[in-house]
């Protein structure tokens, strides 16, 4: 089984009342995906979007036979409404995770908006996914030092550093047992070295698909095929390690 | 068809440029690449230029037509280093490699006018590493592509990934003496960069052994076929040799 772990859909990409999973779900299921994080996009730069974004994706989810697994977001430097829309979509739609993306939304990590945010999430049992990998407001220490000041909630390094911060991601996910990293992003090499050196039983796979109609699916997945992994661990990471972080 | 060249490889012997030549030339051959630039590894970029060079410019002669070597050199060190570069350019390097990330400057500023000048006289063109940094943005190499207007720039990576954002705007006002290296870039960004410059300004690297020569010039062939592009892999970057002096 194969679970993409960062995937976006986008209100403005697909604007209908009725979110239809099917056309979003064509390039996954050509490349044999089973499962898809669907993560928020629309939302991330314009936050007037958000409730009605969260909305629709929480909706196309529920029409896709259980194939996408929605993930909400919120603007945490909204203070109380971002807490109070959270709250929204863990009790209304289950919601399964959040995703950050600190630049994009303007939203620094380490502040006391972020602690309430990373508060609710652990009280829910649900992950943050946040985008990584470019300074100022997110490179992988930067989430390290709010998972340290949040040891019961889990967070996931969406890029595991992009092309320049992976060995900084390495040493972030050696320290906090509760960081996960998403290889999604880094090259080859920085792929080979995230492997040996973390522990194979937090990392994720994902092909950031869903913007516009590009496919990254299988230039992704070939990066990490070339790895040449045992199939244990290719399973470990495109189908165990998810299961797990989603209790699926 | 013209040939393929590799415009940016690491043959190192440490971290994750761990490649001997032998195997680099293994992969070219497995990807049909019949020429590679080769660059020196971090640690030479960064404070051992003169070892770095020599051992780049060795493994050139040793393997003959195959490596173009290039060399590099620290800002900081400037007159010396300017000595250090042209030494270099005299023993045959045929392209100055400058990472501001890892050379601790600012590309922004003016510590490498100098340098810059120099390589405008020698005609050896310059590639510069471009990333999510702050050290190297593609707006800042503008700056100074703008105010050496005679000495030819390679913009490393179009500013993989996030400056992706600053592209289109940078592609717009790029002056004469800039072109593209598209090592990093994913495949599916330049289905949109090449709407934005001409085909003579983009350079085919894949900056092995950190990618998979193979796979990257597989993809890259979906994205802009080598028979409607041949200039992007190879002649371009073979244009900018043929104006250096030496
Ligand atoms: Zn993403």
């Amino acid at each position: 089984m194969i679970i993409d772990c960062h995937t976006h859909w986008s209100m403005d990409q697909w604007p209908q009342n009725k979110p239809d999973p099917e056309t979003w779900w064509d390039v996954p299921g050509r490349h044999g995906i089973d499962h898809a994080i669907v993560l928020p996009l629309a939302a991330l730069t314009d936050d007037t979007k958000l409730q009605l974004e969260n909305d629709r994706i929480h909706q196309v989810c529920r029409e896709s036979n259980g194939r996408m697994i929605p993930f909400c977001s919120v603007k945490p430097s909204q203070g109380d409404p971002a807490v109070a829309e959270l709250q929204r979509c863990t009790g209304k739609f289950h919601t399964r995770g959040i995703k950050i993306h600190p630049w994009l939304q303007g939203t620094c990590v380490n502040t006391s908006h972020m602690d309430r945010i990373c508060e609710v999430a652990g009280d829910s049992g649900i992950p943050l996914l946040f985008h990584d990998g470019t300074p100022c407001v997110s490179l992988p220490s930067q989430i390290g030092l709010l998972a340290r000041r949040h040891p019961k909630t889990t967070m996931i390094l969406g890029h595991l550093g992009l092309m320049e911060h992976w060995r900084e991601a390495i040493s972030v996910m050696r320290k906090e047992s509760n960081i996960w990293g998403c290889l999604c992003g880094p090259h080859v090499a920085a792929i080979k070295e995230i492997l040996q050196r973390c522990d194979r039983s937090r990392l994720l796979w994902g092909s950031d698909y869903g913007f516009g109609n590009v496919d990254p699916i299988d230039y992704r997945l070939d990066l990490l095929k070339i790895q040449n992994l045992k199939h244990g661990d290719m399973e470990k990471i495109l189908d165990h390690n998810p299961k797990r972080l989603l209790s699926l | 068809m013209t040939i393929i060249i590799d415009a940016y490889c690491t043959p190192g012997t440490e971290r994750e440029t761990q490649l001997s030549p032998r195997q680099l030339l293994r992969m070219m051959d497995d990807a049909g690449i019949d020429r590679a630039v080769i660059a020196p590894q971090d640690r030479e970029i960064a404070v051992c230029n003169i070892d770095g060079n020599q051992r780049i410019l060795e493994m050139a002669e040793q393997f003959g037509e195959r490596f173009i070597p290039a060399c590099s050199v620290n800002p900081w060190l400037g007159r010396e280093g300017n000595d250090i570069f042209s030494a270099a350019i005299e023993a045959g390097a045929k392209l100055l490699v400058l990472a501001p990330a890892l050379q601790g400057f600012n590309l922004g500023d003016e510590l490498t006018d100098e340098l810059l000048a120099l390589a405008g006289e020698l005609s050896v063109p310059v590639y510069i590493h471009t990333g999510p940094h702050s050290s190297s943005a593609p707006s800042q190499l503008l700056l100074v592509a703008e105010r050496h207007l005679s000495t030819h720039f390679i913009l490393g990576h179009c500013g993989s990934s996030d400056y992706s954002h600053d592209m289109p705007a940078v592609f717009s006002v790029a002056p004469k003496n800039v072109w593209f290296e598209i090592s990093l870039v994913r495949p599916w960004a330049m289905a949109s960069y090449k709407e934005m410059a001409d085909p003579s300004r983009f350079i085919f690297g894949s900056y092995a052994p950190r990618n998979d020569p193979r796979l990257e010039l597989q993809y890259l062939n979906r994205e802009m076929p080598r028979e409607r592009y041949p200039q992007v892999y190879g002649d371009n970057l073979l244009g900018l040799f043929q104006g250096a002096k030496k």
